[in-house]
């Protein structure tokens, strides 16, 4: 029962409203819980001081940019004009001082700098990278510093080797020299000792040649290699290292009052090479992420919003459409199925209403064809009767009593048909227009009238095929009350079919051509029979097929001419 | 005209007095022997007690009407109904003869005519040929002849509108298929109350007849043969 009330048009759109508002709280929500906390837009100067700090140390040791956040870049001539804020002035100083610089060579612009009075955003996370920063940092110094040792230690090796070699060679030439002397005098055992310390002499120079060699060789193998990762906790490699500090720094602290605030700033300082460093609180990678996520939030809460709205949009309308198209039928024919009672409750009491009226229309209708048979009986009962009177008198009186009632009866006949006329209640066929004209003529021929028909054998249209032939038999009918013949003639033209029936009676004058066809009217009062109705149900049928009857002028007689779409 | 074998009994049912005796006295003199009711349990007591050749019943009546008796009366095997109607529509003359009646006329109707039709009914339902099929709808070579409405559909479903004396013509053919029938015969069964008719009428109206039969291709259905009359050449169902 709960499923048949159906819901009023304002519950759905409430519905609907009640919806649109749920997602953009979820996608808030959403947003909120899921999103990266914003990075700081607004950051500590000393802070900043240490990124850059860090970021010059980088450069000067391995010559190449340090990846963070910011933005660094190496340029030929220095960045901005000369003048410093007088505000940053200090941290100017201070960081020339601390990179050992000229505070010439040192430049700060900011777009926005304030004293703290503020809160700073994300104090634990910015100190904590700055504490990692700077131990990174004194390690890589650490190892450097170590390898600056090594290399001093191999190339003093090296010197050493070349001198203990430069004395082997020494002694090799004085050895030569003897080694002359005594081939001079001849002394053979000389010679030969002489020989025997050059031989010595060139041994010791060819090893210390080599060890010098190897020394360096030593030395490039450790420049070329790349420096050992060095564990995060600085200085004390030995000890074990310390936990970390907790985590006792809130997440959003005031900062220490008269610090300095800075934002969309630049700095510049002047490497020893004579280029300038530079870092920019550029664009931020977390922060393009966190526009993406945005977006994609809202577009998903979009797409279900929509999606459900067009499911709750369908399911409102479909019964709208439902209804007028059952509406249409309803109207159409009165004995078409009830409408249904679905949808939203408004539309449920449109339909009952319409319901109701159909019934009411429908019994309307029955009474109306009861109320007719009733007539057609009262009236038709006592004809008969007097019908079958008739056969008792004299056969000449006979004949002529047959002839009134007969008369009579038409009249009878013409009112009944009038009445319950119902041209959409018969259904449409197709049908041969051809057939239906000759099946009309050779009734007529059958009971011994003279109408003829002429024209193609064989059209085919859509209609009623009692509906049809009774307009053509009260047409032809009608012909032959005035006239003594009648000629039906069919032709097809352009998505048309044209029916011509003409006779040979006094014709209808231009001034009636319109009147003939209203009910009761009749072309000459007296000596005609007939109520005037044929013409105008005829009319009314071919009017329904979305044709009409119109009277053409004619050299003799009437003519009409039936339009029907072909 | 065959004369009937005895005197056919038929049973005229009717709420109006002076039409039932009317009609009685009529048929009485035409060679019948007429049986009279005032309603339909009277007629249906009378059914129990005779044996009927033929009903005439009117449609309108106090109780039960002639068309819903005539639709419980068409389930079992029983006399031939006319039924005999103040409603004399097209509609109501269909509505008439797809409930079972075997003819319909509307009143006031001329007695003799209604007597020609009483015998005409006699006599099909007499000699109505052992192939002939029942029911309201006959169909033969791709064509339907709807009884009730008086109409052939072709093979493409279009409506042909048959003329009163062609629709008879072909009923007359469809119930005696495969048979040479006469022209006596044939103004025998089809026009049989209209003595006006003469054999170079029928012939006329074969050819109409043929006429809306024919097409292109397919066999002859109707065929002459010379000297005898026609025949109607195929098997309908």
């Amino acid at each position: 029962m709960i499923a048949r009330a159906g819901l009023p048009i304002a519950a759905y759109l409430a519905t609907l409203v009640a919806l649109a508002l749920a997602a953009a709280f979820v996608a808030v929500v959403a947003i909120v819980l899921w999103l990266p906390p914003r990075p700081p837009d607004v950051m500590r100067a000393d802070v900043v001081s240490d990124y850059f700090t860090a970021g010059y140390d980088h450069v000067t040791a391995t010559g190449r940019t340090i990846n963070d956040e910011m933005d660094w870049s190496i340029r030929r001539t220095a960045p901005g004009e000369k003048g410093v804020p007088r505000a940053v002035m200090s941290t100017q100083h201070q960081l020339a001082g601390r990179l050992r610089l000229h505070p010439d060579q040192v430049r700060i612009t900011a777009a926005k700098i304030t004293r703290s009075d503020v809160m700073v955003f994300r104090v634990r996370d910015a100190e904590a990278e700055a504490h990692a920063r700077h131990a990174e940092i004194a390690a890589r110094e650490a190892a450097r510093e170590a390898e600056r040792e090594m290399q001093q230690a191999a190339r003093e090796a090296a010197r050493e080797m070349r001198e203990v070699a430069r004395e082997a060679r020494e002694r090799r030439r004085e050895a030569e020299r003897n080694l002359r002397d005594a081939q001079r005098e001849n002394d053979l055992g000389a010679i030969e000792i002489h020989r025997e310390a050059i031989r010595a002499a060139e041994e010791a120079a060819a090893e210390a040649a080599r060890e010098a060699a190897e020394a360096m060789r030593s030395v490039e193998v450790r420049v070329i290699a790349p420096p050992a990762p060095t564990p995060p906790t600085p200085g004390a490699a030995a000890t074990p290292p310390e936990p970390p500090e907790p985590p006792e720094a809130p997440l959003f602290a005031p900062a220490p009052v008269g610090v300095l605030l800075i934002s969309g700033f630049e700095i510049a300082a002047q490497l020893p090479d004579g280029r300038w460093l530079v870092m920019q609180q550029g664009r931020n990678w977390a922060e393009i992420g966190w526009i993406w996520r945005t977006v994609f939030i809202i577009a998903a809460a979009l797409a279900v919003v929509s999606l459900i709205s067009l499911l709750i949009a369908r399911r409102l309308t479909r019964p709208i459409r439902n209804f007028s198209e059952a509406v249409q039928a309803v109207g159409v024919n009165p004995q078409n199925e009830p409408v249904r009672e679905e949808g939203p409750a408004e539309l449920r009491g449109a339909a009952r209403a319409v319901n109701t009226m159909q019934a009411r229309l429908r019994a309307l209708i029955a009474d109306r064809t009861k109320t007719l048979a009733a007539v057609a009986h009262d009236m038709r009962t006592p004809l008969m009767r007097l019908r079958l009177q008739a056969e008792h008198v004299a056969p000449e009186q006979r004949e002529k009593m047959a002839r009134e009632i007969e008369e009579v009866e038409a009249l009878v006949a013409s009112f009944i048909a009038f009445a319950r006329d119902d041209p959409a209640e018969e259904a449409r066929v197709r049908l041969d227009l051809a057939a239906l004209l000759q099946s009309v003529a050779d009734d007529h021929c059958e009971a011994g009238r003279d109408v003829a028909y002429a024209g193609e054998e064989r059209v085919i249209i859509t209609g009623q095929s009692l509906g049809l032939k009774r307009v053509f038999t009260n047409l032809v009918d009608n012909a032959l009350k005035y006239g003594q013949r009648a000629r039906v003639a069919l032709r097809r033209e352009e998505g048309a079919v044209i029916v011509d029936v003409e006779d040979d009676g006094p014709g209808i004058p231009a001034a009636q051509r319109e009147t003939v066809f209203e009910p009761f009217v009749r072309l000459n009062e007296a000596g005609t029979r007939g109520a005037g109705l044929g013409l105008a149900a005829a009319r009314s049928i071919a009017r329904a097929h979305g044709g009409d009857i119109a009277i053409l002028d004619a050299e003799k007689g009437a003519k009409l001419r039936v339009t029907l779409p072909g | 005209m065959a004369e009937p074998l005895s005197q056919p009994r038929v049973l005229i049912v009717d709420d109006d007095p002076e039409i039932r005796n009317g009609l009685a006295d009529v048929f009485a003199r035409a060679g019948f022997a007429p049986l009279v009711a005032g309603d339909v349990p009277a007629m249906e007591r009378t059914l129990e007690k005779e044996a009927v050749d033929l009903i005439v019943l009117d449609l309108m009546m106090p109780g039960e009407d002639g068309l819903s008796a005539c639709k419980r009366l068409s389930g079992a095997r029983r006399a031939p109904i006319i039924m005999l109607s103040a409603l004399g529509d097209d509609a109501d003359r269909i509505v008439g003869l797809e409930i079972g009646a075997d003819d319909y006329l509307a009143k006031p109707c001329n007695p003799r005519e209604l007597v020609a039709r009483a015998r005409a009914v006699l006599r099909r339902a007499k000699d109505k040929g052992e192939d002939a099929p029942s029911g309201d709808s006959v169909r033969f070579a791709g064509f339907r002849l709807d009884v009730a409405r008086r109409e052939l559909h072709d093979p493409d479903g279009v409506v042909i509108p048959l003329s009163a004396g062609e629709f008879r013509l072909l009923r007359a053919f469809v119930e005696h298929p495969r048979r040479v029938l006469s022209r006596e015969q044939l103004l025998d069964y089809a026009f049989a109350n209209d003595s006006e008719i003469f054999d170079r009428a029928v012939d006329v109206q074969v050819s109409r007849l043929r006429r809306k039969l024919e097409r292109p291709g397919a066999p002859e259905i109707v065929r002459t043969v010379r000297g005898e009359g026609y025949m109607f050449d195929v098997k309908p169902t």
